[in-house]
């Protein structure tokens, strides 16, 4: 008989390590067409971090995304980055190049003030333009005042920064201190349908719920968190790793090491919470890890309530829930004291 | 080494390769069609998928030698200088890839299931799909980006499907 049954998984997750040295650094040049160049030695694997990236420092300069050339992961180029690893890369990169954006700003705002007799720090960059505050009619726009620094004030708009969150030692006596910069939350609910006579559970549908600061471009963060969701329903139901006892992997290839297809996919409602994380740039965290964090335990959850076993390890494949059902009705039913 | 002649992308190309050469090394070391992509070489990825004479077909397991004079539809058939195919388009509305390795084979079993010219559904769609593994996306805005994709290129509309969730 297919029982149905839900279940809830909550996690944090931390966000920039700050026991050791975690630093990236940027270079943003406006050019003289207005347009900018960041250098970044982040590695893009298809995250999406370079179209973010680029977003933050068009946000910073008040330019289009499509105005900014990014160069990244090159160390004859770009600076030396810690690695797209640990969901670092919006927050710690992305400060980096805020960072270094602003500081290419600070100089076109020098320039541009007394051309718009004002002090600098009354100028904002919107719209292509360098204009006065609460004034945007006064205005020159971000190429001629870049064409400006560089040819008349010799000063060329480049600016360089890197980002490192603040190292805290742990305390060597007890361990403890603030390991990570800043922290996410999440929650998915999964609903499963559990075949009580074969053990084989089918995940039909799955909500997650996930925080990540600002979302910076959500489509590509409802992406992570549907990719995150398939990783953890393959580590929930389908993938292992087997070993022999030499330690020699024996399912070493996609025809038994089983992970997810089209067909395993359930339909998914995806919910960004949004909120405004002030060490952040523009008030985002990270999204990439976290989304795989409460996958299985939401689904684990949602078989206890199915069937009434808890499986403790994973992955919770047919033969362990059928196995686990089958005991717990051998519990369940009643010994008989035998006739004298 | 055996001569084998095939029509690929409507061009005659003609190589000599040893017999036991599959059609994806052919295509990729001797013709420069790089574009379908050596995942696991047995047929369990789908990163290969080229379409023969039509058909979506694992070019791993396929020998050049029985592709002789077939037309062959690879990924670079797809688009031109100017313009991305539907399926591209659709694809990169809804960024359905991240890293993009899959992608050239799920294109071409899209590519596969919309000339079929038969009414699509949404289990059709992951049926399809389920012969391309990908890592990244969870499957979910790819198979939106085949939804959109059918839908602009054939005029029809997806049936809509009670949710299975209560």
């Amino acid at each position: 008989m297919i029982r149905r049954g839900k279940g809830v998984g909550c996690m944090w997750y931390p966000i920039g390590f700050t026991v050791l040295a975690n630093p990236s650094a940027a270079t943003v040049k406006v050019n003289e067409d207005g347009t900018a160049t960041l250098l970044t030695g982040t590695v893009e694997t298809g995250q999406g971090s370079l179209t973010v990236l680029a977003q933050i420092a068009a946000e910073e300069l008040g330019v289009s995304t499509d105005d900014i050339h990014v160069v990244s992961a090159d160390t004859d180029t770009t600076p030396m980055d810690t690695g797209a690893i640990a969901s670092r890369t919006t927050y710690v990169t992305g400060n980096a190049i805020k960072l270094a954006a602003a500081n290419a700003k600070q100089i076109l705002f020098e320039v541009a003030a007394p051309l718009l007799e004002v002090q600098p720090n009354q100028l904002e960059a919107v719209d292509r333009k360098i204009q006065v505050q609460y004034f945007p009619q006064r205005c020159l726009p971000i190429a001629d005042v870049a064409l400006q620094a560089q040819f008349v004030m010799g000063r060329p708009p480049i600016g360089s920064a890197s980002y490192n969150p603040p190292t805290v030692g742990m305390d060597p006596e007890t361990g403890q201190g603030k390991p990570f910069s800043t922290y996410v939350y999440a929650t998915q609910c999964a609903e499963v349908e559990v075949d009580d006579e074969t053990g084989e559970v089918d995940v039909i549908y799955m909500s997650a719920a996930h925080d990540c600061g600002t979302a910076i471009n959500p489509m590509l963060v409802e992406g992570q968190i549907e990719g995150g969701i398939s990783m953890g329903i393959g580590f929930a139901l389908q993938e292992e790793m087997l070993f022999d006892d030499k330690g020699l992997q024996l399912n070493p290839n996609l025809t038994n090491y089983i992970m997810p297809t089209s067909l395993d996919m359930p339909e998914i409602d995806v919910d960004i919470v949004e909120n405004f994380d002030p060490t952040g740039p523009f008030g985002a965290k990270g999204v990439g890890e976290p989304t795989a964090v409460p996958t299985a335990a939401a689904i684990c959850n949602a078989i206890f309530d199915a069937v009434g076993v808890r499986i403790t390890s994973l992955p919770a494949t047919a033969e362990k829930v059928l196995r686990a059902i089958k005991e717990k009705n051998d519990n369940d039913q009643k010994i008989l004291p035998a006739a004298e | 080494m055996t001569d084998v002649t095939l029509i690929v992308n409507g061009e005659t190309k003609t190589a000599s390769v040893p017999p036991e050469t599959t059609l994806l090394k052919m295509l990729r070391e001797d013709l420069n069609y790089t574009g379908s992509k050596l995942g696991c070489d047995v047929g369990d990825c789908g990163a290969c998928t080229v379409l023969v004479d039509g058909l979506a077909v694992n070019a791993c397991l396929m020998l050049a030698g029985q592709a002789e004079g077939k037309e062959i539809l690879t990924i670079e058939g797809l688009s031109t200088l100017e313009k991305y195919h539907p399926i591209q388009k659709a694809f990169e509305d809804v960024a359905a890839l991240q890293c993009g390795f899959c992608g050239p084979g799920m294109i071409m079993t899209t590519k596969a299931l919309i000339d079929q010219d038969e009414d699509v559904t949404r289990q059709n769609i992951k049926d399809a799909l389920s012969g391309n593994l990908c890592r990244c996306t969870g499957y979910t805005k790819i198979i939106e980006g085949v939804i959109d994709a059918y839908q602009e290129i054939t005029g029809k509309k997806l049936p809509e499907i009670k949710p299975r969730a209560a």
